[in-house]
């Protein structure tokens, strides 16, 4: 089983900008269609390693981006993943 | 003159040639990138959507727009200023217009004050087509929300003293709609530093795209009713139109295609510089002018050229001649090609003492040259003989 999260976003415009503000900085990240099991207003999300969620939302809000919802998926083949809707606390994004 | 060319006077209409890559941009993007943006999350999808940021992003730098969100893709400068038009007013506004108008803004207007949900003053222009600011000075009610100018006169060429017409407006918290039809790609513009509040644009002429694009930036702190609702990929459970710009003035599916070329013409812009084109294209209608002016026969319309005052459009007339003919006879037997009658302002023509009859107008672009000019002026020359015969 492997563990990946999620950015959502309420619009294309802000997946794009977020792709093209974090293109050029050492994070390892994907643009993907949002995953069935997660709820968006938006199509495309951002697929991340789960250690580097914090840093990368910390570096999209600085930039003034509209983010949406935060996730970490338990995938495993094809079957249904475990979602984990993660929340924005004083700790960063982290578990409800 | 015999010799039958086809030379291109026409560019205020929309501007030909384009830049080699704008002819290529959209048949790439229909074969290789193609998906619909926005909507369906596959690689396809993807680059579309990345093509209509960049082109956002390009014009954002073209206008020094800071919030990219502001940038709204339009089909053209008319289909931008209906957006800001019927986006921004309300029942019991108060809006103030210029003589030089466009029929764009004079259309919408109108059919809102005959409905009765606007009230409107036309500010006068002097002949040269230059907005009365001591009269403007005198048009504000306390209702007054919106003025609309024309940057850049479509008949005349003349450009709006914009610093002092948004001063005026902003005293009086008045926001300010600028309509960039003949000015984008044509002269420097600055959003933030000219503190536009809106600036509707179109793709087809200054900044040397296709048909079918256009925006407009909407400032931050302005907020637009959508005048279309419907499908945008996003929230797509609910029957509310998303409130997040810039989906919120965008529905349906976007002219992808079309704004792969402008996001080309735009990138030309940039390379050639705006103020570098501003100055070619004011030594072409200063060349124009000037070699018309010594022509007996002939009577020009607006501003001499000066300096960040006009853009390179020239209206004329022929003593005892109709433009219409005038017009004819240019393409017939010369092969040049321009326009002729009231170019859609028949306030403006009423300004310059050419309405109904309208003039001959010559736009000339930055891919004019000299040589064209003098070819045009021989032509002309000869249908004043002509006329006067």
């Amino acid at each position: 089983m492997a563990s990946s999260c999620y950015i959502t976003f309420p619009t294309i415009f802000y997946a794009i900008r977020a792709e093209s503000i974090l293109k050029d900085q050492p994070y390892s990240f994907k643009m993907v269609p949002v995953p069935r099991s997660i709820s968006s207003s938006c199509g495309t999300a951002l697929r991340c390693r789960c250690e580097e969620i914090n840093s990368i939302k910390d570096y999209l809000l600085q930039s003034n981006l509209e983010l949406e919802g935060f996730y970490r998926l338990e995938e495993e083949g094809l079957k249904t993943p475990t979602v984990t809707p993660l929340s924005l606390n004083e700790r960063g994004v982290s578990e409800q | 003159m015999s010799e039958k060319l086809n030379l291109y006077f026409d560019n205020a209409a929309t501007s030909w040639p384009k830049p080699e890559a704008v002819y290529h941009a959209p048949e790439t993007q229909m074969r290789e990138a193609s998906g619909n943006p926005g909507r369906s999350g596959h690689t396809r999808t993807l680059e579309s959507d990345r093509l209509l940021y960049k082109t956002r992003e390009t014009l954002g730098r073209l206008f020094n727009i800071g919030d990219l969100s502001r940038v709204i893709f339009a089909y053209n400068a008319t289909d931008a200023l209906n957006i800001a038009l019927k986006g921004f007013l309300v029942k019991g506004d108060h809006v103030l217009y210029t003589a030089m108008e466009h029929n764009s803004v004079l259309r919408p207007l109108g059919s809102l004050r005959r409905g009765g949900l606007i009230d409107t003053t036309m500010i006068p222009c002097s002949e040269a087509g230059y907005a009365d600011l001591d009269y403007l000075e005198t048009a504000y009610r306390p209702n007054t929300t919106l003025l609309v100018v024309n940057h850049a006169s479509n008949v005349t060429g003349t450009i709006a003293p914009l610093p002092e017409i948004i001063k005026s407006a902003h005293n009086r918290k008045v926001k300010v709609l600028v309509d960039a039809a003949q000015t984008a790609g044509a002269i420097p513009i600055d959003v933030q530093n000219e503190a536009i509040d809106m600036l509707a644009f179109t793709g087809h002429k200054g900044l040397l795209g296709p048909t079918g694009t256009g925006g407009l930036y909407v400032s931050p702190d302005i907020d637009l009713k959508p005048l279309r609702e419907g499908g945008t990929g996003s929230q797509s459970e609910s029957d509310v139109h998303p409130e997040s710009m810039p989906e919120r003035l965008e529905a349906g599916t976007l002219n992808s295609t079309g704004l792969a070329g402008l996001l080309e013409g735009v990138n030309f812009i940039l390379e050639q510089g705006v103020e570098h084109i501003r100055q070619r294209e004011e030594e072409l209608r200063g060349y124009l002018w000037n070699n018309l002016r010594s022509i007996s026969g002939i009577t020009l319309y607006g501003p001499e050229t000066s300096p960040g005052r006009t853009v390179a459009v020239v209206s004329f007339t022929i003593d005892g001649a109709d433009c219409g003919e005038v017009g004819y006879i240019l393409e017939s037997s010369y092969g040049i090609l321009c326009r002729t009658g009231l170019h859609c302002a028949p306030l403006a023509h009423q300004t310059i003492g050419t309405h109904p009859e309208g003039t001959v107008r010559l736009s000339p672009g930055f891919f004019t040259t000299k040589k064209d000019i003098d070819f045009l002026v021989q032509a002309l020359v000869e249908i004043v003989q002509l006329a006067s015969s």
